[in-house]
């Protein structure tokens, strides 16, 4: 089957069906892959920051709004809250971040955050490729919700759906 | 050490040729901007000896990153409205996206990444700049921010062949990829970087940034802030995963970067989450 890619920035939310692949680099971001196994639908968070301390002008940047805005779109496109489960990647922090602001943990308070929400919205989270200091190429199929992750010059499989 | 790569790096930094070029303009109007006796009309004049350049400058002027509202039809008309250092971050622009809008494999980068992680550190260096009111160098550091890696470029090809070693070398002795890749190869690509500018004639200040953006301690005092800027700039982005390539996150970001700039937590703060808005910004000139 021809796979079609469609490449997630950061800050973006992205819902499609098979055959399409959702692409996104990710540093000390947050990739949130959530899947529909019946539907075979699925979507892409890529988050920035854990919370909005602003306007709330976009959603998407957030894992506390961001993943309540997936979810809800994939129900609005027909996937039913009992078979969705989720799949995380990123969270990386710099090698040497030599200060104690906060932003040095950003990496580690992303995934925090991220598990609190898909623990709140009773999305089961599968699989998990986080945090060290290494970047992230991931790939979530839509065919069967698969998730590529390559890092590092290596690759590896995620299949629990 | 693998020799063989640090001898072929020495013969292509002793061969000028075989460093990327820019067009000879660009070198012209960098160096005439910073000449306080040189006129507009002189800027105008050399630029517009160039008709590719003049077309894309004009191009460029109204584009939603540098435009001013006003419609701009003529590169005295973009001198006027936009100004001098303006002019010349454009003409920066449009000289060096040939060198840096490329595939660089070594680094896992696909075609545009590389120049999409310059603009955004150019972006968020100029407004560092602009925050801590030294608007005078906002376009130092703009054309700091999108050159300030062309030398991974050139080592792209060798650090493809000695990736496993790197890798190795900053897990077992704690260095960074950076530190890694001269421990490896005898060159690390800001080194290279900086010959690539001594090749285009640029000024001091960005052969400085160019050189120690990732060890801003080592710069010379009178470019530190520049220096630092771009340093801040390039963590973030990577932090963002803009431009981050097989060498991942494995850089250090320095404190006293921080404290030379004068940057408080409020104020990086707000400059990573407002990053995004800062791509969209310049999704024109990708």
């Amino acid at each position: 089957m021809n796979n079609i890619l469609i490449n997630v920035g950061v800050a973006q939310v992205k819902a499609s069906s098979t055959p399409t692949v959702l692409r996104t680099i990710l540093g000390s971001c947050v990739g949130i892959c959530i899947y529909d196994r019946m539907k075979k639908i699925g979507g892409l968070a890529h988050i920035l920051l854990p919370n909005d301390q602003s306007s709330g002008a976009t959603p998407e940047k957030y894992a506390e709004t961001a993943i309540p805005l997936l979810v809800n779109q994939l129900i609005k496109d027909g996937a039913k809250k009992e078979f969705l489960s989720a799949k995380i990647a990123g969270g990386a922090s710099m090698f040497k971040f030599e200060s104690n602001i906060a932003l040095g943990q950003i990496g580690d308070r992303n995934i925090e955050e991220t598990k609190k929400m898909l623990n709140k919205l009773g999305v089961p989270l599968l699989e998990e490729d986080v945090g060290g200091n290494t970047g992230r190429v991931i790939d979530f199929f839509l065919e069967d919700g698969r998730l590529k992750v390559k890092a590092s010059g290596n690759e590896k499989y995620y299949y629990k759906v | 050490m693998q020799i063989n790569i640090k001898d072929r790096l020495d013969s292509i930094i002793n061969n000028i040729d075989q460093l990327p070029s820019i067009p000879e303009v660009a070198s012209k109007i960098i160096n005439m901007v910073n000449n306080p006796d040189v006129s507009f009309k002189q800027v105008a004049d050399e630029i517009s000896k160039d008709q590719p350049m003049t077309a894309n400058i004009l191009k460029l002027s109204n584009s939603a990153y540098f435009s001013k509202g006003k419609e701009i039809s003529s590169i005295d008309r973009a001198i006027v409205t936009l100004g001098l250092k303006e002019v010349k971050n454009i003409v920066m622009v449009i000289a060096t996206k040939p060198v840096l809008d490329k595939p660089v494999t070594g680094y896992d980068l696909d075609k545009g990444a590389l120049w999409a992680h310059g603009l955004l550190v150019a972006n968020i260096s100029s407004n560092i700049a602009v925050l801590k009111k030294r608007k005078d160098v906002a376009d130092v550091v703009f054309t700091g921010g999108i050159i300030h890696n062309v030398g991974k470029v050139v080592v792209s090809l060798y650090i493809k062949m000695a990736y496993r070693d790197i890798l190795e070398c900053v897990q077992s002795k704690g260095l960074s990829f950076t530190a890694a890749e001269k421990e490896i190869m005898g060159y690390n690509h800001l080194e290279i970087g900086e010959k690539i500018l001594k090749k285009w004639k640029f000024p001091p200040v960005l052969q400085s940034i160019v050189r120690y953006y990732s060890e801003p301690d080592k710069a010379p005092a009178e470019n530190r802030f520049e220096v630092c800027t771009v340093h801040i700039a390039n963590g973030l982005a990577l932090m963002a995963g803009i431009g981050l390539g097989s060498d991942g996150l494995y850089h250090e970001f320095n404190q006293k970067a921080l404290a030379t700039v004068g940057l408080t937590e409020p104020e990086i703060n707000e400059l990573y989450a407002k990053i995004p808005e800062m791509i969209k910004q310049m999704k024109d000139l990708q």
